[in-house]
Formats: structure tokens, C-alpha cells, sequence
């Protein structure tokens, strides 16, 4: 039971009181009827990669683990679509696509633990959904679970059906609205060639103004990741890739598509780098190379364990042209606070994720991280950006909702979540600051800290 | 296109200035509950039910104002009440574009394109709307203005309103301002044509396009007399044509069309290249056109886009001149019949293309139809298995029914 008191959010546990591992939608559905009939929540969880306590059982209930549901259903390579259950694995879709000139082209950094069902209820990101779009671009339709019990399908393999687009409000909606039990994602040609590039810089001025510059330009590079002198280290100690350990920051670039433009794009990011006063601007010489890149880059995370025992990810978004601005405040942030931060993140995007180093058994600690954390966000808020790019509100974020919306669109969202879970025995407590159908404003409800 | 009066039973129009201004018109409304018709450029008017209640048309037209364009974000707001032509030219000026074709771009707004979630040709390379909107504001049908997502790129925070109003048809909610998402635009278009001699034959093609070593922006298969016209300046002769856009920087647009001249010998065809800019333009323009242009009735088929080519053969077997532009890349055919098939409109509708359709994986809607009784079934088909939900969801933004009553599928 207590794999399944939190997620990758371990600020906050508790138990579900049981934990169930259906294989079918069918499965699935009786247990909603249960959760009806006993008047408990329901929790559908995927992995439990998740970093915002999605996942987290608030007030206990039934705990739906899918991850025996993982079978790939169907591939049609013609019709650009695969059919899947939602406890496959991100990176299977695309191993199972490999030699076909296909992949899944949403890839977070736990793709090889996370399920496309996880995927789905957070709108998952990665690094190369600079170009290719997070995952509710590559969503086509879902077979779901409603509140009630039934089944039915939503959307499908053919675009454009008729009706509204419920399969764009079901993705990122953390499990408050149905669970998903089959899912219909568009697959992606592969690129014909890659360019990948490390840009090393003096100063993180630098950096984050090169990406302006290289975004400015009209350049969409496949992904443009920035990671900071701070993880760098971890990095090298783990994968002794080579890094340049004496550098404030290196920009990870890279372009694909058709091999007739990738010389000329790649000359002209490094011109752009150079212009920002990179030190250094390093090809990847080979495939091999490049995947080594994006294995440190990817496995960045769990490298962070050799730094501190416990680290917190935060996960903001801001204009990129405020990156500069916003990477000063973080390390400001952190310093006041006495807590270390270290930065690896989606550059390209805007979105930041700031990793604070902390020891969880330190209760002073945990506050100062929670106290570090909410300043940062606050600062995204205050720049014109968002607290999630791709984890969601969870419960973390939820008393930032009523930072970032009016109490009128709460209230909008809050009807949407009666029109499909008008009981909200669906994963309560979750992304909406209102105790359900109460309409209190609710502060950790029966949650008990690890602390 | 056609007038205001024509297909609407609008009383009087009010022409709001601001969202607050949007908000009370719809509070008001909710109130007396009067039936309110969004507008924006008119231009989309036939789409859907012909609604009987008389209300208040509401027209977006003054709302057009660029609120913000920090172009070295590649992020835009503006208005929903801008036309498309206005949004155009303003991301052009900065070398950008949002790349979602339409027909009437000078008069067509933004709210209405994305009410109508419209697409064209370039769909298969870039997207569609609902890959663009970032941030939406808008007034729901009890009058409360409401906003979803934001300003960046990248965001999660709460539910994806951007989304679920796409298509919504004005039904949910009164679109007042968007942010979008921008692209830069690129360097060089041009196209590879090619005539075909029958359904097969553009079959084999389309088939050897799906997994072409290229990147199209569109694939489109077109038929019938409505491209006639520009066939001498522009298309090979023939009946069946298909056309395929490349844009890119100049030497990937020129090793596109080397490399499908070689993919395309086996199949015994090979390719004419249009890269003059006025005749690329030119023949941009055609296709944007297409679905506005004049028919008895015009239909929207949406279907896998390896049985694309087959529906395209039953639009020819109910109407041989039917002129068809179909976005085959995607699985989408427009149809414009020039008479009504025998048995008229519904039978059309109901009893040959939405099987044919449903048993290709998809659907078949009415986009505008000069006569015969416009039926939920003729113009939506029959209701999806989500359709409860669906009504669920309107009964929550819009409890009295007020916005487009009677013209969306519930």
C-alpha cells in the first residue's frame, strides 16, 4: 500500500484504502459503480511519475492502477494513428514503431516509466514538443470510463468529427473528468536527418539570450534545452559525458527535418550562439553521440540524487523573452532562502524547471523549499507565464489557480467538471481550489505531510 | 455566403465595443432569455440547423484590435473580431503567419473561424486552429466572462477551454479574444502536380505520398468543373488532379520536388512543378476558395485518410460534374454538387454519403445547402455515442439555451 501514497510529489502522502489493477474497460466501469454505490473516491493512476500529486488518494478511496492495461491494440502506419490502453508505456509506442519511420513524437523525460495514460490526464510535454506540440496535439480520441459507469468513446482515428471537441478538454484534465481506457494517438514520420548541438557558455545571461535570439530568428529548432552549471555536474559525475564543468551554462539544440536544410539551420544557430557570446559550440559527431546527449539530458533527474537526498521539481512557464529576467530571480529566490536550485529545462518553451535541493527529514527545510517554490511561481505569474507547463495542479498548485484565474473562470471550470463528474467522486481534490459540489475553498483536506 | 436576414431570425444586432459590453448583452439576454446569435464575418452563416427562435444577433465586428504582439515570443493576442486579412497582414509585417486557410479572408473573423474550427489544404502540415489557440476569453451563456490558458507556449493550468470552445459553433460561449500561437513563414512555396487518370491511379499516389521522404504542407486530390477555370494557367489538363504543396527554405523545396519526380516514376507519373510566386499564389488562393464557392449543396466528409480517394468516388457516382477538393493527407472531402443528386438533399445525406462515410471510419455534415429541409440528421448525422456529454457540457455554459439555439448537434 504505500508504493501508492504518493507520486513523484512526495511533499505529501496517504494511503488509499484500496488499490485495485483492472485489465479491461469493463473492469474499470464496475469499479466507478462501486465507488458510486459505497459513496468513496475514485482514482485512476498511471506510473505515478507524476510531480504534482495527481496521484495523491485525498480522502483515500479506490486507487485504479492501470498499468495492466498495456496493450498496444492496434498501428496503422497508412492512416498515422496507434490505438493503445493507457498503461503502455511512453517509449514502447515508439520502440514498437522503430523501422517503420514512425514514432510517438510526446517525450518527457520519464518516458520510460510514464504511460500514455498519464500522458493524457497531465498533457504531458518533453523536449521535443517545442516543434512537435505536447500531447494533446497527438491525441485523436479516447475510449473513457464516465462517473456514472458507462463507456463510451470520444473522437477516434478520423479528424474532424462532428460534435465538440471533448477528446481537447479530456486531455490535461488530472483524472477529474473520466478515465481513459483506450487511447487514439497520431504517430510521426521520422525526421530524415538530425542536427544536435552543445552551446557552452560563460554566463546564463548568455544562454537564455541566445535562445531568444535563435526563437527570434524564426528558427523552431525539434528542441532547445538549457542546463545549468549546478546539474551539469551531477551530470558529469553520472554519465562522464565530457561537460564542461567550469561553464555557468549549456544550451542542448537540435534541428531536424529534411537533410537539404539542416546545414544551413545548424550554421545559423551556431552563428546566433557565437553572437551571444557562447564559449564554444560542439556537433554531435554521430547518432550514437547524439543518443548519449539525450540519455543525460533525459536521466537528468536521477542524476539530481547525487547532489542532495531529496529534491523538489518545480515546473513554471514564462515568454521566453523573459527567461533571462526569470533565471536571475531563481537563483535570487533560492540564495534567500538558503536552499540550492539547479536548472535543467525546456528552454525553448519557456519552461522552467527549477530542481531546490533539499533533505526531506529537515522539517525547516521542507518549509523553506515550499516557501522558495510558491516565490518562483509567483515571479512566472507575475512575468505573464503559468505555474505547469506539463505537470499540472495536482494538489500542489492548487492554491495557485486563484493566483492565475478570476473566480469566474473557476467557476466556468468547476461547471465543466459538474457536466461530467457531477458527484465528484473522480479524483476530488484535485486542480480546482473548490471542495467539489461545496464550493468551500479548500487548503489541504485531510493530508498528511511527510514530514 | 450569404445575408445576415437569409439564415438567421435576428431582430436587431448589437455591436458591442468590449468584453464587458459582450458580458452584459449576454447577461441581459440570459435574463429575458433571448436568443443571441454571435457574428463575425458572416461568412459561415448556412454551417448548421437553421435556427427558428427570433434573437439578437451580436456582432464581434468592433472587437479587432491586436492586444499584444511580442513577435520574438511567436505569440500573438488580438480581438476575436479581427479579420483574417488584418491578422495576416500584422504577422507578416514581423515574417510570421498563423497557417489556417480560409475562404473570405478580408471579411472572416478569427471568433469565426475558430467557432467553425476551419481548416484548409495546408492542415496536413501545419495543424488546425486547435493546435494554435493558447489562450482564449470568452462570455458564457449566462453572461460571465471567463478566461482559459494564457500567454505562453506552454501551460496546463486548468482546463483547456481553447479546445473545447474550437468548434463549439457559438453554442457554448461568445469568443472575445485569443492568443495564438505564430509561425514563422517560410522562405519559398511552390507545388507538384499531377494528372491522374482514374480513382486508382490517384489512390497509388496519394498511398506513395504517405510515406514520402518529403514533408507536404498539403496533399489534396481535386475534381469536377469548379477548377476548370484555372486549369489551362495552371493545372495539367484532366479531370482528376493531384496537388501537392511544398513549402520550405529554397533547397528543401527544390530536393522535395527532385525527390518526388523519383518517387513518383515507378508509379508511371511524373510531376509539373508550379514555382512561379503569382501562379503559386494563385493556386493557393483556388484551394482556399474552394468551399465557398457557388453549388446547391456543399458537404464536409471526413473520413481515414487511406479511404479518402474512395468517397471522392461516391460524391462522382451521385453527381459526375460535382466539383471535390479533398484534403487527402488528412481524410477530409469537401464537395460542392452542382445539382442535387435524385431523391434531393436528405437522401443524399442520410441514405448514400454518411453510410459510405461511417463505413470508412468517419462522417459526413452539411457546410451550406440552397434547399430541402435541413434536417439534424441530414446536416450532423446521427448523434455520436458522446453526445449526452456533449449536452451536459452546453447545459452547463449555456443553461437557457440561448446562443445558437437549435444549430449545433444537441
Amino acid at each position: 500500500m504505500l508504493v501508492y501514497e504518493c507520486d513523484g510529489f512526495v511533499i505529501e502522502k496517504n494511503c488509499p484504502d484500496v488499490v485495485v489493477f483492472p485489465r479491461t474497460a469493463q473492469q474499470v466501469a464496475a469499479i466507478v459503480q462501486l465507488g458510486n454505490e459505497y459513496d468513496v473516491p475514485v482514482l485512476p493512476r498511471g506510473a505515478g511519475t507524476s510531480l504534482a500529486g495527481g496521484c495523491l488518494p485525498v480522502g483515500g478511496g479506490i486507487m485504479v492502477v492501470l498499468t495492466r492495461m498495456k496493450r498496444i491494440v492496434e498501428i496503422n502506419l497508412r492512416d498515422r494513428y496507434a490505438v493503445v490502453e493507457p498503461g503502455v508505456v511512453n517509449i514502447w509506442l515508439t520502440k514498437a514503431l522503430a523501422g517503420a519511420g514512425f514514432h510517438y513524437a510526446p517525450d518527457p523525460s520519464s518516458q520510460g516509466a510514464c504511460t500514455i495514460g498519464g500522458n493524457l490526464a497531465t498533457n504531458s510535454g518533453g523536449p521535443h514538443t517545442l516543434k512537435y506540440g505536447v500531447t494533446v496535439n497527438h491525441v485523436l480520441g479516447l475510449e473513457a470510463v464516465l462517473a456514472d459507469g458507462s463507456i463510451v468513446e470520444i473522437g477516434g482515428p478520423a479528424e474532424d468529427s462532428p460534435g465538440l471537441d471533448l477528446t481537447g478538454v479530456m486531455v490535461g484534465s488530472e483524472g477529474t473528468l473520466a478515465i481513459a481506457t483506450k487511447i487514439w494517438v497520431r504517430i510521426t514520420r521520422d525526421p530524415q536527418g538530425y542536427r544536435t548541438l552543445l552551446g557552452i557558455f560563460e554566463s546564463v545571461d548568455d544562454a537564455t539570450n541566445a535562445i531568444s535570439a535563435i526563437i527570434g530568428a524564426g528558427i523552431v529548432p525539434a528542441a532547445l534545452e538549457m542546463m545549468d552549471q549546478g546539474i551539469l555536474v551531477a551530470l558529469e559525475e553520472a554519465f562522464q559525458f565530457g561537460f564542461p564543468l567550469d561553464a555557468q551554462a549549456i544550451l542542448l539544440i537540435e534541428v531536424d527535418g529534411l537533410e537539404a536544410g539542416l546545414d544551413a539551420q545548424r550554421d545559423q544557430i551556431i552563428e546566433l550562439c557565437q553572437r551571444s557570446g557562447a564559449r564554444e559550440v560542439r556537433q554531435a559527431r554521430d547518432a550514437a553521440e547524439r543518443q548519449k546527449l539525450w540519455k543525460c539530458r533525459k536521466q537528468a533527474f536521477g542524476a539530481v540524487g547525487r547532489l542532495s537526498p531529496s529534491y523538489c521539481t518545480q515546473d513554471g512557464v514564462v515568454p521566453r523573452t523573459k527567461l533571462p529576467h526569470m533565471l536571475r530571480r531563481i537563483y535570487q529566490i533560492g540564495e534567500k532562502h538558503d536552499i540550492k536550485v539547479v536548472n535543467v529545462f525546456h528552454a525553448g518553451d519557456g519552461n522552467l524547471h527549477p530542481i531546490l535541493l533539499f533533505d526531506e527529514r529537515d522539517a525547516a527545510q521542507v518549509k523553506r523549499v515550499l516557501k522558495a517554490s510558491e516565490e518562483i511561481l509567483d515571479e512566472c505569474i507575475a512575468c505573464g507565464g503559468s505555474v505547469t507547463g506539463e505537470h499540472g495542479i495536482g494538489v500542489e498548485k492548487i492554491e495557485f489557480m486563484s493566483k492565475l484565474f478570476a473566480p469566474e473562470d473557476l467557476e466556468v471550470m468547476e461547471r465543466l467538471r459538474l457536466a461530467f463528474n457531477p458527484a465528484g467522486r473522480l479524483s476530488p481534490h484535485k486542480m480546482l481550489p473548490t471542495a467539489g459540489a461545496c464550493g468551500m475553498e479548500q487548503h489541504h483536506p485531510g493530508r498528511r505531510a511527510a514530514v | 455566403m450569404s445575408a445576415v436576414s437569409d439564415s438567421l431570425p435576428i431582430t436587431e444586432t448589437a455591436t458591442p465595443e468590449t468584453q464587458a459590453d459582450v458580458a452584459q448583452a449576454l447577461r441581459d439576454a440570459y435574463a429575458a432569455r433571448r436568443a443571441v446569435y454571435p457574428l463575425g464575418g458572416g461568412t459561415s452563416l448556412d454551417y448548421g440547423l437553421a435556427p427558428k427562435q427570433p434573437g439578437l444577433g451580436l456582432s464581434l465586428g468592433a472587437l479587432q484590435r491586436v492586444i499584444d504582439y511580442p513577435s520574438r515570443d511567436l505569440t500573438i493576442t488580438v480581438e476575436a473580431g479581427i479579420t483574417i486579412a488584418e491578422l495576416t497582414a500584422a504577422m507578416a509585417a514581423e515574417g510570421q503567419q498563423l497557417p489556417i486557410d480560409l475562404p473570405h479572408a478580408q471579411v472572416a473573423t478569427l471568433g469565426g473561424a475558430i467557432a467553425t474550427n476551419w481548416s484548409g489544404a495546408r492542415r496536413y502540415g501545419y495543424g488546425t486552429l486547435r493546435d494554435y489557440i493558447i489562450g482564449i476569453s470568452a462570455v458564457d451563456g449566462r453572461g460571465t466572462p471567463f478566461k482559459a490558458g494564457g500567454r505562453v507556449v506552454k501551460n496546463v493550468a486548468g482546463y483547456d477551454f481553447c479546445k473545447l470552445l474550437t468548434g463549439s459553433l457559438g453554442t457554448l460561449s461568445v469568443i472575445t479574444q485569443v492568443t495564438l500561437k505564430a509561425k514563422p513563414r517560410p522562405q519559398r512555396s511552390a507545388f507538384a502536380v499531377a494528372a491522374v487518370n482514374n480513382l486508382a491511379a490517384a489512390s497509388a499516389l496519394l498511398d506513395a505520398l504517405a510515406s514520402s521522404a518529403t514533408t507536404p504542407v498539403a496533399i489534396e486530390l481535386i475534381a469536377g468543373i469548379a477548377w476548370s477555370d484555372i486549369s489551362g494557367e495552371l493545372l495539367p489538363a484532366g479531370d482528376l488532379r493531384i496537388v501537392v504543396g511544398l513549402e520550405g527554405t529554397a533547397a528543401e523545396v527544390d530536393w522535395m520536388r527532385e525527390q518526388l519526380a523519383r518517387e513518383w516514376q515507378p508509379l508511371g507519373q511524373s510531376p509539373e512543378f508550379i514555382t512561379a510566386d503569382l501562379q503559386v499564389s494563385a493556386l493557393w488562393t483556388a484551394l482556399n476558395d474552394f468551399s465557398s464557392g457557388p453549388s446547391e449543396l456543399t458537404v464536409k466528409i471526413n473520413v481515414l485518410p487511406s479511404r479518402a480517394a474512395e468517397l471522392v468516388g461516391v460524391v462522382r457516382e451521385l453527381d459526375a460534374t460535382a466539383s471535390i477538393q479533398a484534403h487527402a493527407g488528412n481524410g477530409i472531402v469537401l464537395a460542392r454538387f452542382n445539382e442535387l443528386p435524385p431523391g434531393g438533399m436528405l437522401a443524399t445525406m442520410v441514405k448514400r454519403l454518411q453510410p459510405a462515410a461511417r463505413a470508412a471510419g468517419g462522417s459526413a455534415v452539411i457546410l451550406s445547402a440552397n434547399s430541402g429541409e435541413r434536417t439534424a440528421q441530414a446536416v450532423w448525422g446521427s448523434p455520436a455515442a458522446d453526445w449526452p456529454l456533449m449536452r451536459a457540457v452546453k447545459k452547463q455554459f449555456d443553461p437557457h439555451n440561448i446562443l445558437n439555439p437549435g444549430r449545433f448537434v444537441y
